[in-house]
């Protein structure tokens, strides 16, 4: 059995990258009923995720909260950290986008395939092929701080788990090719002798070096002494490679680059060249030249590259497909601290390590599962020092950007270190600002310096060195009141900020998107996730580092955007229906099962007889004979085993083989050949015992025996009950409701409606635009004024919206697919309306204080005033100006950072200061949070002549009221030494409150969290859904942000909620509750503990309703159920009771 | 602050005393029906009965140590849907328990109902009952009110309160809404009518009584009695720890269960329409029986007797009330009470949950906490 080679030539979209963002992306456009095609460039999804074991701010993973919640059947139900699988989504791995050609709608992508060497449909993950290589090199995934085999398992914990071959290290010495039992190695295949190389070089010690080197690995060189002579061999004969000196008399590497592409355009042409002229040796990168080596080099560099080349070249499948729209989620890589001056000493002392690798030592299945022991000699850390900005906020390494999340890494790895430890770490974080913006991140933060006793450092650390005997390193750092410290560590982190992917600059160059200043995928003004190339989008990290929960938003935004293309193309006429159903239930005839055992090329039978697998079944009259298939996995083998099952009279069949995830993909497709409800079918791992050790002994057999015995009465105890797929099908309310009228409001009712779906948006004004109407511009200078006014002008344009200003909701019942709202306006008229899913965007306000003299002066004024201030054409403001940040934020009583006033000071200073530069500013803050490339402006602000003066909350700053102003005092940290200030005005920032009444969110069943926020299903993996299924919410109710960002999680609020409403019927997913009302007795036990909220007691008719959309499977009501009243599809209790029973079953004498 | 009278005994017939307050209460505009233990007809039993005509009551035997049956899931038919009609129900304290449970799985209701409760002093099994109530129900109350609170315990031969009663801790009710308080009083001459509740102080006051103090030392001797009880509990519990465990035990403990499910029927808060066990839930197929069989030689039948119980418990034990029902209404003499409440009691600790004492804690499985016995599931 294969999965569906990539032979489907269209696809709806091309998601690039399968790291957590691309997966979201890939499953909200699936889920709407699209056809997804998912690449990625390794052979493993998840991405960065894969190393990472816990994210903050939960301290756990959770990645599994990202499959789809209605429309389950479609998709895998399993650990997402070992694969994904879904109907619609064809994901390819180890592959990248070559070329992108075409228009929105209508594009053309060849895409590569880069060989593995292994072929995944063979390969069943036994292991053998890693014991027998010879060759041990260090383990990426591990950091490179444990090592492996050349063929390795790029993920240890994915599944299906194909091994691949690392090519670079590989001695081709076919050990592994001969102990495969499935032929899945194909190191033959690798035919190194037909990639030609010309050498061209003046010196012929190197060329003969190379030609020798180069022949070793069956190569065929050719050699050329000047460009003339290679041009003169480019003419004679084809050559797949050229590696050629750049200095040379006569003609140059330069030229002849030039003249042989002239001559074979499609060859490969590596530069040589000493250090003086890396320079030149990088310009030939733009005309053509593929990379370059820098003289002197060994063998160690010189043939991984070629091999590279090699494997790119050769052994690569292209394979063209069409699709309507693209979608980037290559994420990004992390600075490295051993480039440039290495002032931390990576990669020299042993301790030293970045946040990356610290992750892998954290987890138990990385490079050091005893615990946390030092490197250099094995001993356990007692004190460790993270060392932040180590390549962000750095504008001599070219990065005047924070890197957003690093400061929260930090925090969760000190944590972790120390509960690990039993409290026994000593953590230490050396940082410049504490940047924890997201909703929670200050009360995780909080927890952390208390609970965890994390020591943090506010300073820029002054070198780092190890000492020579202890080998501790030493740390060098200047404290508060000014006096240098020298304190020891046994290992310090580097968090090494984010940079751009490897290859994005190439993406960029095939697709036309631009670059920002510093490398990433720019996206435009307000739009997060949309480019300057139309039908091309981004998602997650790919326009700069975000943390879970943001990339989560852009990929969901990234979703919306792309189908609303996709639709475009269909104009929602082709929508996908529903999966067809066997025309025949056969679940309520008598049960007859087929047992189709794999052998495993005979590696079963040499643990145990067929006779005694036939036995198993002895006593049990509902089971056939089985069938013994060799190799199930292969082609052949599924087809013989569907050729038995059409011969058979069985309506049920148990498969016997390894990892049934490998046999789901194909277990669905049965449904449509040969057209068996694959509810009917049922797979149990059998032989992955056997794939680690042969039984020899007769004990030995004898367990094996019972394992499978077991695993095959398990199998047939769950298909004997099994329930089939529900027929039922339930009319969906395609119609979305949006409450609120703001940006976020008008945003997400725009994308809903604009894919053709009916949208009311509610605005309790009678004025859209809620707080755009007070706002000018952004930081980065966009106007937002212009924005509001485009927006309002499609707003009024948009065919399937109706507009609802100066209403209210007053009630709201029913659930997902379908609630019932009442609206109330001004003169109390009702309107009634149905809807499939709901948006919640009722947004926030700025907070109110009264500190500072707030209110009894009038020379106090928030940021808002100011900003009306501001927007006077002309109005400048002279003499002193003072900001004091953070007023009544981030304190016990609004315990969140508000994200955006940090960067309106900036904003508001400069502007100030661009309109009267003689007026002197002070802003006082706590942490500048300009997360991002917001802090570029930071440094324009700071070269503008703002004075930032930090203070801390045991030391506010005092206002008091003088004769023509305001005198503001505070504390210089550095020199320690009182500061006075006269000021002409003070601006107070006060953050924002979320407007979000109790009673609205009790009418929609949902929770708002201490400080008023919507309080989100998942604050990592679902940010804008509820726990109410249908319901979600987008822009500064859910969480503060700018008016850029709320644009983002409106428009992906907009796409989880078409998600649901897309299609318009929906059936009851297998795994489901239901409640036998006949036996019910209205205990309601099963209510409060569901959830989901998808159980109600309907009063009318005295019952226990479920609401099939809202209902996950958990079986939390069939657990509270005493009498088995409530039930979960597809998990009876009496397969469970027999599963059971089937472990302790008797072996055959 | 609840509202005490005193009633004055007269002719040494306190349940005389008592029935004239029901009497009082039925009258009473407010009540419109009393459940009371009666004699019945034939004269042998007591049962209860929903009372309307005052004359009825004269028959009536609040106190009897006769305990037929926990009353709870009887109130319950009575209240599970909102009526017109007031009712008033005498009750045990372990009926009351069993009821404030049944309130909670939403079978019953509180609503229109006055609970009337007593110094519970403790019942005999209904086996017991036959042999000693041959004096005549009337008059075998008297003597054993007069010997429980006199502190004469039974005689030579003579039998026992059930061991469920000797080993309840909860012998005054604090959920009722009126009680008949013995304890501390010298009954022949006069005990208290207490009001706990805001409606059982109003009853009391419409009824026209003066108020008056509860004796001073009640409370001392209901301390006693408890400590007597508790003393018998944990004493209960350790010998039948000491023959429950290991779980091979426990089928010997059982032997004798033919699976009439009587226990399942007396249960108070076994409340299925359905029992599961009436479903198709544990059906077996019959080449089940055989392989089963054929494992261990042979199977016992009935087979799933043991897990008919250890279901029981799981389902139930989080509401066991102690009452003894079960193991009253079983055929052969199983002590099924004692290991259920030795089942109940760790599970009931494991959750801090005391069933049918406070109305509004929340069932524990109703609620779901995530950090919760961490060091049970390891995470």
């Amino acid at each position: 059995m294969k999965p569906d080679p990539m032979d489907n030539e269209h696809s709806n979209a091309l998601v690039v990258g399968a790291g957590i963002s691309g997966i979201r992306t890939a499953l909200d456009l699936a889920q709407q009923g699209y056809r997804v095609t998912l690449i990625d460039s390794n052979p493993a999804t998840g991405g960065l995720l894969n190393q990472l074991d816990y994210q903050f701010p939960t301290n756990h993973c959770g990645m599994c909260r990202l499959l789809p919640l209605v429309h389950r059947d479609q998709s895998s139900q399993h650990c997402l950290r070992k694969g994904i699988f879904h109907e619609n989504i064809d994901l390819h791995l180890s592959c990248e986008l070559q070329d992108l050609s075409g228009e929105p709608g209508n594009f053309t992508a060849r895409i590569k395939e880069k060989p593995t060497w292994v072929d995944p449909d063979r390969c069943v993950g036994c292991g053998l092929c890693e014991q027998v290589c010879p060759e041990e090199i260090p383990d990426c995934f591990n950091e490179g701080l444990s090592r492996r085999k050349a063929i390795h398992l790029p993920v240890p914990h994915a599944i299906p788990n194909a091994y691949v071959v690392d090519l670079a290290f590989c001695s081709r010495c076919g050990a592994c090719e001969a102990v495969c039992p499935t032929d899945a190695i194909q190191l033959s295949d690798v035919n190194r002798k037909a990639f030609s190389i010309l050498v061209v070089d003046d010196e012929l010690s190197i060329r003969d070096s190379l030609k020798e080197w180069l022949e070793e690995e069956g190569f065929s060189v050719d050699m050329a002494d000047s460009g003339k002579a290679a041009l003169s061999a480019l003419e004679e004969k084809e050559y797949r490679l050229m590696l050629t000196d750049i200095k040379m008399p006569e003609m140059d590497g330069v030229e002849l680059l030039a003249k042989a592409k002239e001559l074979q355009s499609e060859l490969n042409v590596v530069m040589m060249t000493a250090y003086a002229t890396v320079e030149t040796a990088i310009e030939t990168m733009k005309t053509g030249a593929r990379d370059y080596l820098i003289k002197p080099f060994d063998p160690e560099t010189l043939i991984p590259m070629v091999v590279r080349i090699f494997q790119d070249v050769e052994a690569s499948k292209d394979r063209v497909l069409s699709v309507d729209t693209v979608i980037f989620a290559c994420g990004t890589t992390f600075y490295n601290p051993a480039d440039n001056k290495n002032v931390y000493g990576y990669g020299i002392y042993p301790n030293v390590l970045t946040h990356i690798e610290f992750e892998r030592m954290l987890s138990p299945a990385g490079p050091s599962p005893e615990g946390l022991l030092r490197r250099d000699n094995n001993k356990p850390v007692k004190k460790i020092a993270w060392i932040q900005c180590v390549g962000s906020r750095d504008i001599q390494n070219g990065a005047d950007y924070c890197s957003g999340i690093c400061c929260m890494i930090a925090v969760k790895e000190a944590m972790l270190a120390r509960q690990m430890s039993g409290g026994q770490i000593e953590p230490v974080i050396f940082y410049m600002d504490m940047r924890a913006w997201g909703k929670p991140f200050q009360s995780y933060l909080d927890e952390a310096a208390e609970s965890d006793q994390i020591r943090f450092v506010r300073c820029k650390v002054h070198s780092l060195s190890e000492d020579s005997e202890t080998r501790d390193l030493v740390l060098r750092y200047m404290d508060r009141p000014g006096h240098a410290v020298f304190e020891n560590f046994d290992m310090v982190v580097l968090s090494t900020g984010m940079r751009p992917g490897p290859d994005m600059a190439r993406l960029a160059e095939i697709t036309g998107v631009g670059l920002n200043p510093w490398g990433f995928f720019d996206h435009l003004p307000f739009e997060p996730a949309r480019t300057g190339q139309d039908g091309i989008f981004v998602s997650g990290s790919t326009t700069e580092l975000r943390d879970i929960s943001e990339s989560m938003i852009t990929a969901s935004a990234a979703a919306a955007n792309a189908s609303g293309i996709i639709r475009k193309q269909d104009a929602g006429q082709k929508m996908p229906a529903l999966p067809v159903l066997p025309e025949k239930d056969t679940s309520r005839e008598p049960v007859r099962i087929l047992p189709v055992i794999c052998t495993c090329n005979g590696r079963l039978e040499a643990a145990v007889t067929k006779k005694d697998i036939e036995q198993v079944f002895d006593f049990d009259p509902d089971l056939d004979d089985p069938v013994f298939i060799d190799r199930l996995c292969m082609a052949q083998g599924w087809q013989e085993m569907k050729d038995h099952l059409a011969d058979s009279a069985c309506n049920r069949m148990l498969i016997a083989a390894c990892h049934p995830y490998v046999f789901t993909p194909g277990i669905r497709r049965l449904r449509d050949d040969p057209g068996v409800d694959p509810a009917m079918v049922h797979a149990v791992d059998t032989m992955t015992p056997l794939f680690s050790t042969k039984p020899e002994k007769a004990e030995e057999k004898t367990l094996h025996l019972s394992r499978i015995a077991a695993g095959l009465r398990q199998g047939a105890a769950f298909l004997k009950h099994a329930e089939p797929a529900s027929r039922t099908e339930t009319a969906m309310c395609q119609r979305v409701l949006v409450i609120g009228g703001g940006i976020a409001g008008m945003t997400a009712a725009l994308a809903i409606a604009g894919q053709g779906f009916e949208v009311d948006l509610v605005e309790k004004e009678e004025q859209f635009g809620g707080n755009l109407n007070w706002l000018s511009s952004t930081l980065e200078g966009h106007d937002v004024k212009a924005l509001l006014e485009d927006t309002l002008s499609r707003l009024g344009k948009a065919p399937a919206l109706s507009l609802y200003p100066g209403a209210r909701l007053v009630n709201v019942t029913g659930t997902a697919g379908h609630f019932r709202t009442v609206l109330e306006d001004d003169q109390q008229k009702g309107v009634s309306l149905t809807h499939g899913a709901v948006i919640i965007a009722t947004g926030g306000r700025e907070s109110d204080t009264c500190a500072f003299l707030h209110g009894e002066n009038d020379r106090v004024i928030t940021q808002k005033a100011l900003e009306g201030k501001l927007s006077e054409e002309g109005a400048d403001i002279p003499g002193t100006v003072v900001m004091i940040l953070c007023v009544d934020s981030r304190v016990p009583s609004a315990n969140y950072c508000s994200q955006v006033c940090c960067p309106t000071a900036i904003k508001q200073a400069r502007e100030i200061k661009r309109r009267s530069p003689d007026t002197e500013i002070f802003i006082f803050y706590r942490d500048m949070m300009t997360c991002g490339f917001s802090e570029t402006y930071f440094t324009h602000a700071r070269n503008e002549g703002i004075i930032f003066i930090p203070y801390s909350l045991d030391k506010l700053p005092e206002v008091k009221a003088i004769e023509d102003g305001i005198q503001v005092c505070g504390n210089d940290p550095i020199l320690d030494q009182s500061l006075e200030i006269s000021a002409d005005l003070l601006i107070l920032a006060t953050g924002i409150t979320p407007e979000l009444p109790e009673d609205l969110a009790e009418m929609l069943g949902i929770v708002r969290d201490k400080n008023g926020f919507f309080n989100e299903a998942d604050p990592k993996w679902r940010p804008l859904d509820s726990l109410t299924e249908g319901i979600f919410a987008c822009g500064i109710v859910q969480a503060p942000r700018s008016v850029e960002k709320s644009i983002g999680t409106a428009q992906a609020a907009a796409q989880r909620a078409m998600s649901i409403i897309s299609q318009p019927r929906y059936r009851m997913d297998r795994t489901t509750a239901s409640v036998r009302h006949a036996i019910c007795s209205r205990c309601e036990a099963c209510i409060p503990v569901c959830p989901y909220n998808a159980r109600t007691l309907n009063t009318e008719e005295d019952r226990i309703q479920v609401n099939a959309l809202a209902c996950q499977g958990c079986g939390a009501c069939a657990a509270a159920c005493p009498n088995g009243a409530a039930i979960l599809e597809g998990f009876s209790s009496r397969q469970m009771l027999d599963g059971i029973d089937a472990v302790f079953y008797p072996l055959p004498n | 602050m609840a509202l005490t009278t005193r009633i004055t005994v007269e002719n040494k017939d306190f349940l005389a005393a008592a029935r004239h307050f029901l009497i009082d209460v039925l009258n009473s505009d407010s009540i419109d029906a009393i459940v009371v233990p009666l004699v019945s007809e034939g004269g042998h039993s007591i049962m209860p009965e929903l009372v309307t005509v005052p004359s009825r009551l004269e028959q009536a035997d609040p106190l009897s140590p006769c305990f037929p049956m926990n009353s709870a899931r009887l109130i319950s038919r009575l209240t599970r849907k909102p009526g017109n009609r007031k009712i008033a129900a005498v009750l045990r304290p372990c009926e009351i328990r069993a009821l404030v449970e049944l309130v909670k799985l939403k079978q019953a209701r509180l609503d229109d109902l006055i609970v009337i409760s007593m110094d519970c002093l403790g019942a005999y099994s209904n086996k017991d009952w036959t042999l000693i109530s041959a004096s005549g129900p009337d008059n075998f109350t008297r003597t054993f009110y007069e010997k429980q609170l006199s502190g004469r315990l039974s005689e030579e031969g003579e039998p026992e309160i059930t061991s469920a009663c000797r080993a309840c801790e909860y012998p005054v009710s604090d959920q009722a809404d009126i009680t008949f308080d013995f304890l501390g009083t010298e009954i022949t001459r006069e005990f208290h009518i207490t009001g706990k509740s805001d409606a059982g102080e109003a009853l009391i006051r419409d009824l026209g009584f003066e108020t008056s103090e509860l004796p001073k030392d009640r409370g001392a001797r209901i301390a006693d009695l408890t400590a007597r009880r508790l003393a018998f509990r944990d004493d209960m519990f350790a010998r039948t720890r000491e023959a429950v465990a290991p779980l091979d035990k426990l089928s010997v403990y059982f032997e004798r269960c033919v699976n009439c499910y009587n226990c399942r029927v007396a249960c108070p808060v076994c409340y299925c329409r359905e029992c599961v066990f009436n479903t198709d839930v544990f059906d077996h197929d019959p080449f089940q029986y055989m392989e089963k069989a054929h494992r261990s030689g042979s199977l016992r039948l009935p087979s799933d007797t043991l897990f008919f119980h250890i279901t029981r418990m799981a389902h139930m034990s989080l509401s066991c009330v102690g009452c003894g029902q079960c193991s009253n209404a079983c055929p052969n003499d199983i002590p099924v009470m004692e290991v259920f409440r030795l089942a109940a009691s760790a599970a009931q600790d494991g959750f801090g949950y005391i069933p049918g004492i406070k109305k509004d804690d929340a069932p524990p499985l109703s609620e779901f906490k995530e950090n919760e016995f961490e060091e049970v599931v390891g995470i």
